[in-house]
């Protein structure tokens, strides 16, 4: 083991790496249990084009949800508290990041403005401010533990990362 | 996740996830000497909880009869760590290195093993990010911890 050529500084926010294999086409075959690798027979989409009721949700809708309305409550706390601006702008964009990564995995777009309105500021000064988004990190860590604990291999490590960086998020919130 | 994974897999990426723990135990040694006060304690106790996952990981590895990597006297380090903001930057690399080993063992495993992987590579990056705050490097977070780069 040589630690001559660092690994991951972590640093990219987009386009490398998850996969963007569409799970679609699984998941309107009612695969659910698609263990990777086995939409082969499935990928001409007009198969199923027409009258067919739209697909079901993909279980890691409701976890992009939470990464849009996380990205959504801290740029709520910098506008109300702008001095906030350089500590929480980054949090607020991995948030963003995160909510496109998984909406990759799924090969479905998130639904459009639903990033915008939502979250109140929290009254109070900075400290219930910063104590309010800790909670809501804290949170989130949480269910993307969950999501990642569940979720198929293929999707872990995005999953992973997901929950690893609301952890630090909760630190650099402390 | 029911499925059950091949385990040369698994067992692979526990294997690389060793010897890079057994890499960070190294490097925390040049580290500490460096660092002072709070910064010192903080890399004990990092460097402690990487011994905890080693000794887990040699277990476990052990428990399933094969090869189990051995550790070596010494780690090259990526440069030479002479005052303490050299100490806190091989710190932040050690830490985003060994969270990228974890994260590899996140797709080949399921269950305890999954959720033990997770809470490495998260011990991992939140150690990165208070090392980050340390060297006051900004911003202290990544957005993808343990994603190659």
């Amino acid at each position: 083991m040589v630690l001559t050529c660092p690994v991951a500084t972590g640093r990219r926010t987009a386009n490398s790496g998850e996969s963007g294999r569409t799970r679609r086409t699984v998941l309107r075959a009612g695969a659910l249990l698609a263990a990777g690798g086995s939409t082969g027979p499935l990928t001409g989409c007009d198969l199923f084009d027409g009258d067919e009721p739209p697909p079901p949700p993909d279980p890691l809708e409701p976890l992009a949800g939470e990464s849009r309305e996380l990205a959504a409550r801290h740029r709520a706390a910098i506008a109300a508290d702008p001095g906030l601006a350089d500590r929480l702008t980054p949090i607020a964009e991995a948030h963003a990041a995160h909510a496109d990564e998984i909406h990759r995995l799924i090969g479905r777009p998130a639904p459009s403005g639903a990033a915008t309105g939502g979250a109140t500021p929290t009254p109070g000064g900075r400290a219930a401010l910063l104590a309010a988004l800790r909670e809501a990190e804290q949170r989130g860590r949480q269910s993307a533990a969950k999501a990642c604990a569940e979720a198929p291999g293929e999707r872990a490590a995005l999953l992973g990362s997901v929950a690893a960086a609301r952890a630090t998020h909760v630190e650099a919130l402390t | 996740m029911s499925r059950r994974q091949a385990p040369a897999d698994a067992r692979q990426a526990l294997a690389d996830a060793l010897t890079a723990e057994y890499a960070a135990i190294y490097a925390y040694g040049p580290i500490g000497v460096r660092l002072t006060g709070a910064d010192r304690r903080g890399a004990r106790s990092a460097e402690a909880a990487h011994r905890a996952r080693r000794d887990a990981l040699v277990l476990q590895l052990s428990a399933g009869g094969g090869q189990v990597p051995a550790d070596r006297a010494g780690y090259a380090l990526p440069f030479p760590v002479t005052d303490r903001a050299e100490a806190l930057r091989l710190a932040v690399e050690i830490e985003e290195r060994t969270a990228a080993f974890w994260r590899a063992v996140l797709p080949v495993t399921s269950g305890a093993d999954r959720t033990r992987a997770l809470n490495a590579l998260t011990d991992c990056a939140v150690w990165a990010t208070r090392w980050r705050r340390a060297a006051r490097v900004t911003p202290v977070t990544v957005a993808f911890p343990g994603r190659p780069g």
